[in-house]
């Protein structure tokens, strides 16, 4: 093979750029590096501005259409007869007495449903049978939405507080102890160990070990269980409206809406969304704050 | 302190002659057929289930219970099989689900429309970001009565509280999903040159996957019990005056309580418990096999 390779070809010159030096390339003039932003765009870059604005325009838009289209306050009501009737009920009116009837029955079952909850965990935890029992009672339980138990609950506890604090311990319950189990299940071997090695038994491993360490899931599991308990509620007090006088803020929104006082009916909504608001964004914010985020297991 | 050097024992060496042949006891033993009947974790989970209704009839039996109160097991299942049979409960279940599915499928449309505003502009962000915060802590169910006020006593105003049930949990967990897309996918989409639509469609909703399920699973629970408890609360004028086919589960509980059949409300709870299972287990189940599992986003 020693003649030429078919494939070589002839390779193009090579051209090579002389070198040079730019002489007269100027002073370097830097324009503006950072600029202050208007007020406007400062203004708008401020999320809570935004936010509040977006609501002001809701607000407006609500008032012109009612007002602009003159609709019948009986079926929409102009949000500036809906703020009042909301102030009257809160000063004049009942409305702090029903706010307080419902949040007391809401703590009733809800800590009735926690206290539950720990026990049927606490066994599951120790053996396999209570294990078992949890999982299958869970599984029927959990998609059995609580109000289809309230007939049966004024049936055995007559029409009362009793059978309201039924209905929420058993929206409560199965949230809970389901992902408080999963939770206590998917700690880990070595946090397990270390339990161990301390010589942690019984409850105080459980209280030391596992309930610091499944924490997210069981805060999971207690937010599911008071947006279940917090519908549940009010849902309840709906059905109580026609059975009974006593009532909280469901009733306050029934009995606005039989009166076709319907102002009344959207200052009713308005407190249900107040306290929803609270509770989610105070109180479950603050337990995060203060036990996952600063134990570096959630990021706020 | 007299020092005084530890003497250096060295142990002479031996040989031990004698330790004869090694004998270890059973290594591994058949577990004897109760145990491993035991094991099998369907059984056990059974076992729990027959168990608890023998306890049932049992006590309603032995110990006299009114049939008002608790029916034994026996009389339940003869109430389902009648209901099944001969009152049409099965196509009472038939318009629990039209009615179901019709509000969620407006409500999952709405939710989308609602998040792709919000992924492409910084308007709809604030928008969406307001909306929810202000709407999801609001029961659907206390917008029933509204909701007759608007649309009548029909089937219009549950689907309109479903919708309200499913648009915002469904949109929040959306949007904090396709917050959550990281950098390297959405820059692999740019660079494949998507936008706008096949954008979203493409990287966000598969990268997104999990927490749009999770909102769609949320929706559905919310959907179901506001279902129930609009049907419980409203089923009887809904039904009154749409014809006597129109009712739903929620309804046929209620009416067997109003009429005390008290087996015919377990047989009620009974399918509403079995519809649940049945979503949550078969339909969810089968979805998140078919993607989130199989695409390795989730340990299952």
């Amino acid at each position: 093979m020693s003649t030429a390779d078919p494939q070589a070809r002839e390779l193009p010159e090579i051209y090579i750029r002389p070198e040079f030096v730019a002489d007269d390339i100027g002073e370097a003039v830097i324009s503006d590096i950072a600029r202050p932003l208007s007020l406007f765009e400062r203004l708008w870059d401020n999320n809570v501005v935004r936010k509040s604005s977006i609501l002001l325009g809701l607000v407006v838009l609500w008032q012109a259409y009612t007002v602009i289209f003159d609709v019948e306050p009986l079926m929409f009501p102009r949000f500036s007869d809906s703020a009042v009737a909301l102030w009257n009920a809160l000063v004049y009116g009942d409305l702090p007495s029903k706010i307080w009837f419902s949040i007391k029955v809401l703590i009733y079952g809800y800590s009735a449903g926690l206290a539950i909850a720990a026990v049927l965990v606490l066994w599951a935890t120790a053996s396999r049978i209570g294990s078992d029992f949890l999982a299958t009672v869970t599984a029927m339980f959990n998609p059995l939405p609580a109000i289809a138990l309230l007939p049966l609950a004024m049936l055995w506890f007559g029409l009362g507080t009793a059978s309201l604090v039924f209905v929420l311990i058993h929206s409560v319950l199965w949230a809970v102890a389901l992902s408080t189990h999963n939770g206590f299940m998917a700690v880990s071997e070595p946090l397990r160990m270390i339990g161990r090695n301390y010589g942690l038994t019984g409850i105080r491993y459980v209280a030391k070990i596992l309930i610091p360490a499944a924490f997210p899931s069981i805060l999971t599991g207690m937010k599911i269980g008071w947006a279940f308990a917090w519908r549940t509620l009010i849902g309840a007090e709906l059905v109580f409206g026609a059975s009974s006088g006593s009532g909280g803020l469901g009733w306050f929104i029934f009995e606005g809406s039989q009166n076709l006082e319907t102002a009344d009916v959207f200052a009713g909504l308005f407190t249900v969304i107040v306290i929803g608001l609270l509770v989610e964004n105070v109180i479950f914010r603050n337990v995060e704050a203060r036990t996952i985020v600063r134990w570096g297991m959630s990021r706020s | 302190m007299s020092e005084t050097g530890a003497r250096l024992y060295l142990r002479p060496e031996y040989e031990n002659s004698e330790i004869g042949a090694a004998d270890h006891g059973d290594v591994e033993r058949v577990l004897p057929l109760f145990e491993r009947v035991r094991n099998i974790n369907a059984v056990r989970k059974l076992s729990i289930v027959v168990g608890l209704v023998v306890l049932w009839e049992l006590y309603t039996n032995v110990g006299g219970v009114s049939e008002y109160i608790l029916p034994p097991f026996s009389s339940t299942g003869a109430a389902l099989l009648d209901a099944l049979w001969t009152e049409n409960l099965l196509s009472m279940i038939g318009n629990s689900i039209a009615v179901l599915l019709t509000g969620y499928v407006i409500g999952i449309i709405i939710a989308t429309v609602l998040t792709t505003l919000a992924v492409t502009s910084r308007f709809g962000s604030d928008l969406l970001g307001t909306l929810t915060a202000m709407l999801n802590p609001l029961p659907a169910i206390a917008l029933l009565p509204m909701a007759l006020l608007w649309f009548g006593l029909g089937a219009d105003a549950i689907v309109f509280t479903l919708l309200h049930s499913v648009v915002w949990p469904v949109a929040l967990n959306t949007h904090t999903g396709f917050l959550g897309v990281s950098d390297t996918q959405r820059m692999v989409g740019r660079n494949y040159g998507l936008r706008g639509i096949t954008y979203v469609t493409k990287i966000l909703i598969p990268a997104a996957f999990p927490s749009i399920l999770t909102g769609l699973r949320i929706g559905w629970a919310y959907a179901w019990r506001t279902l129930i408890a609009a049907e419980l609360v409203f089923g009887g004028s809904i039904a009154d005056t749409a014809g006597t086919s129109s009712g739903g589960l929620g309804w046929f509980i209620f009416a067997n309580q109003m009429d005390l059949r008290i087996p015919y409300v377990f047989a009620g709870l009974f399918s509403v418990i079995v519809v649940g299972v049945l979503v949550e287990n078969v339909v969810f189940r089968k979805i998140e096999e078919r993607t989130v599992a199989r695409w390795g986003m989730q340990i299952q």
